[in-house]
């Protein structure tokens, strides 16, 4: 792989090259070409969950038979690809209708592969979409994309372990438990398994997971990854230092999960993880699946937000065609059959007003109520304050160097090194790839 | 008399000139191969590491001169990440080369044996070549899995009573590389004991009938006909399996994704992962071209190994 892995980078790389010589690469916020409103658009789709997946085949399907001006042309492109692809891809070659994942929009944006879509897209599928995608997906005051989902980031807990050992817990956001609660419960959890476990993180999972699941925790100790361009004094700082340190502490009660089974199988009572295990927990455990708050580090409770959308790509022309398509993902049908619905979705919680309050996941009554409230209190793009609680990833192009230097160092510091040199690196290595690149700063 | 050297060398010289045209016509596919996929990349990789070039920032690339080289090599930022990824691949290519060719050439001798369903067990042997690294490495990666749920953790509690507890494997620093390491040489070192089968099997059998005549034991025919008869065979073997093992990757991608604490990042892994992950290419060009030149000197050194046996057979 040595030879031909080198081969295929610097191929791709002058490609890359090649692509933004020729294409000027000045960052501007180009604008969408309408075109006719007629003939066939390629439509690049993340290929995830197999449930997700299918909905989207088969909202394709239905669209293109509902119609006949437009003809939408699926390509599916594997998740873990995802991001890689169609950051080496030029936009001419990319599809009409692409689906991002909410912190790269802005690197999309600067290389001119999407378009703003006021205009294109009907004002009524825009006034549906709730706060928290809409906050995700403007950008000075422009909305590039159309969300068929949210995501909503929690603990969940197996109620007959949980009570077994006796601890108290949160289902709401009034009564969340301390770091220092936490911590003290874990142990007590741990005493009464004979594993030895009490929570599983997904160490299983690789790529964006640490920076979706554990930044929050950055937030909820009272600090932030930048200001004012600058992440020394904040990533680094000495309330993060300290949750990191306390997040290290909890490894010896930690499942590998290797198998990612930790929490079906009963080795662990709770799991850190987002919406899209709910319908495998809750057919693993039934009524005694509980959903928790993450717990709060002094700045109170944080948790994350924001997924994959769908935006138009600035450079094909057919912007009309493919907001009509946009249209269609955004009506409440479609939006629920990629949440819940009739399809086998993954129990997202759905992007529109409508369909969440359709939806009897996350109905006050429903089992992940606790998801659709804490997107309710959104942080948005300002600072996130002590009642606030979903909070976006850093909305910048420089967001992939932020995830992958944070995620290096915090599993790093899960693994024992020194939370202050590693925070402080991770803080370094941010500043100069900022530095390099005149901090990101969007023009226009 | 002075007519017949010329009517030699004609068509001598015309057979040359024939064989030097078939020649260039026979080498120009390779050639025009090797200009495209090694040479011009190679070119551009140079290039591109002079540049400040970041997928995503939109920006047009811009001269940033020996500033990422400065940074791999010197700056504190950077440098302690790459000097770990070179001794890593250094410490993996020390222990397979030797390891991995012995093995081989083990497994070789006990498959060169005259026994019923021979075939078989050659095939099962040669097995783990044929599969896909990237599924070697999820297989084993279960099987080092921490606790009970690990093939490997169980296996040791049952055969030591309970004596030995669950190890994480791969979660542990000290046996990060070493899990990947022996991974590796399971699933490679098939390739390598078919090569040194063939090579077994083009000695002759009369000089070992030879050997046994003059009364040599079976450890004095192996050292006096079977190694030098492999001789140019284990070269190749040795060389194949150090260019193999320099270009670590998938296994750490897979299993580690170069952790824990840098444990296992390979060279490879950071040139993927900055390109990739982080979308900065001047930086990935940068220790690619670093790689390759410690890489060409690996490789002339052993050119020149390989001249020095090519003598004296």
């Amino acid at each position: 792989m040595k030879p031909i892995g080198r081969v295929a980078s610097i191929t791709a790389a002058s490609a890359l090259l090649l692509a933004v010589a020729c294409g000027g690469g000045s960052p501007a916020a180009a604008t969408v070409n309408g075109g006719s409103g007629k003939g066939t658009i390629v439509v690049w789709a993340d290929q995830s969950q197999s449930g997700q997946d299918k909905a989207t085949q088969a909202e394709v399907a239905a669209f293109n038979a509902s119609q006949t001006d437009v003809k939408a042309v699926l390509k599916f492109i594997p998740d873990a690809d995802l991001d890689k692809t169609t950051q080496a891809t030029s936009p001419s070659q990319l599809g009409d209708v692409v689906e991002v994942d909410g912190p790269y929009m802005q690197a999309w944006i600067r290389e001119g592969k999407l378009g703003p879509i006021d205009g294109l897209v009907s004002a009524q599928t825009i006034q549906n979409q709730i706060p928290s995608v809409i906050a995700q997906d403007t950008v000075k005051g422009k909305l590039y994309m159309i969300a068929q989902i949210d995501s909503g980031l929690g603990i969940y807990g197996n109620k007959a372990m949980l009570d077994a050992a006796g601890i108290s817990y949160p289902t709401t956001l009034n009564n969340v438990w301390t770091a220092d609660q936490f911590t003290a419960d874990l142990a007590k959890l741990a005493a009464k398994n004979p594993s030895g476990k009490a929570l599983d993180v997904k160490l299983n999972y690789q790529g964006e997971w640490p920076t979706y699941g554990f930044l929050p925790i950055v937030y909820s100790a009272g600090s932030t990854v930048m200001t004012g361009g600058k992440a020394a004094g904040n990533l680094n700082s000495a309330p993060v230092v300290a949750a990191a340190k306390t997040f290290a502490s909890w490894k010896p009660y930690v499942d590998a999960n290797t198998d990612d089974s930790a929490f079906v199988k009963g080795r662990v009572a709770m799991s850190w993880v987002g919406h899209w295990v709910y319908p495998a927990y809750s057919k693993a455990l039934g009524n005694n699946l509980v959903v928790m708050p993450l717990p709060d580090f002094g700045n109170g409770t944080k948790t994350g937000q924001g997924s994959i959308a769908w935006g138009i790509n600035t450079s094909r022309g057919n912007g009309k065609a493919a907001a009509k398509l946009l249209d269609f993902f955004a009506n409440d049908a479609n939006v629920t059959d990629y949440t819940s619905g009739a399809v086998d979705g993954d129990g997202a919680v759905p992007a529109t007003k409508t369909a969440l309050a359709e939806s009897t996941l996350y109905a006050p009554s429903g089992p992940l109520y606790l998801f659709a409230q804490q997107l309710n209190k959104t942080c948005g793009s300002g600072p996130a304050t002590k009642d606030c609680v979903a909070v976006p990833r850093p909305q910048t192009p420089g967001y992939p160097v932020i995830s992958s230097d944070f995620s290096a160092a915090w599993f790093n510091i899960f693994n024992g090194a020194d939370p202050q040199a590693e925070l402080t690196k991770a803080a370094q290595l941010i500043d100069t790839d900022f530095q390099d690149n005149g901090g990101y700063q969007l023009s226009g | 008399m002075f007519t017949k050297p010329k009517t030699v060398a004609g068509p001598a010289i015309a057979s040359i000139q024939q064989d030097t045209r078939a020649a260039v016509v026979m080498v120009t596919p390779a050639f025009l191969g090797l200009l495209a996929f090694i040479a011009i990349p190679f070119l551009l990789a140079i290039f591109l590491s002079t540049q400040n070039l970041q997928f995503g920032s939109g920006l047009a690339p811009t001269w940033m001169g020996l500033e990422q080289y400065r940074r791999i090599l010197l700056d504190p930022l950077f440098r302690a990440d790459f000097y770990r990824a070179l001794i890593n691949n250094a410490t993996f290519a020390v222990v397979v080369v030797p390891a991995q060719t012995g093995l081989a050439l083990a497994i070789a001798l006990l498959l060169n044996r005259r026994l019923r369903g021979m075939p078989v067990f050659r095939t099962l042997f040669f097995m783990p070549v044929v599969f896909p690294m990237a599924l070697v490495s999820v297989i084993w990666k279960l099987i080092y899995a921490p606790d009970d749920v690990g093939m490997l953790n169980t296996v040791l509690k049952v055969v030591t009573f309970g004596h030995i507890q669950p190890h994480d494997f791969l979660g542990d620093p000290k046996t990060a590389l070493a899990a990947i390491i022996v991974t590796s040489i399971w699933s490679g070192v098939g390739f390598q004991m078919v090569i040194i089968l063939a090579g077994l099997q083009s000695i002759s059998a009369t000089l070992y009938e030879a050997a046994s005549i003059d009364k040599a034991s079976k450890w004095q025919q192996f050292l006096n006909v079977t190694v030098p008869g492999l001789r140019n065979t284990l070269v190749f073997v040795v060389m194949v399996t150090t260019i193999l093992s320099l270009r670590l990757f998938d296994q750490v991608y897979i299993m580690t994704r170069g952790g824990p604490l840098n444990a296992t990042t390979t060279v490879m892994y950071q040139a993927v992962t900055s390109a990739f992950d982080q979308g900065n290419i001047g930086r990935a060009a940068a220790i690619t071209v670093v790689f390759f030149v410690l890489v060409l000197g690996v490789a002339l050194i052993q050119r020149w190994f390989l001249r020095e046996e090519r003598e004296i057979v």
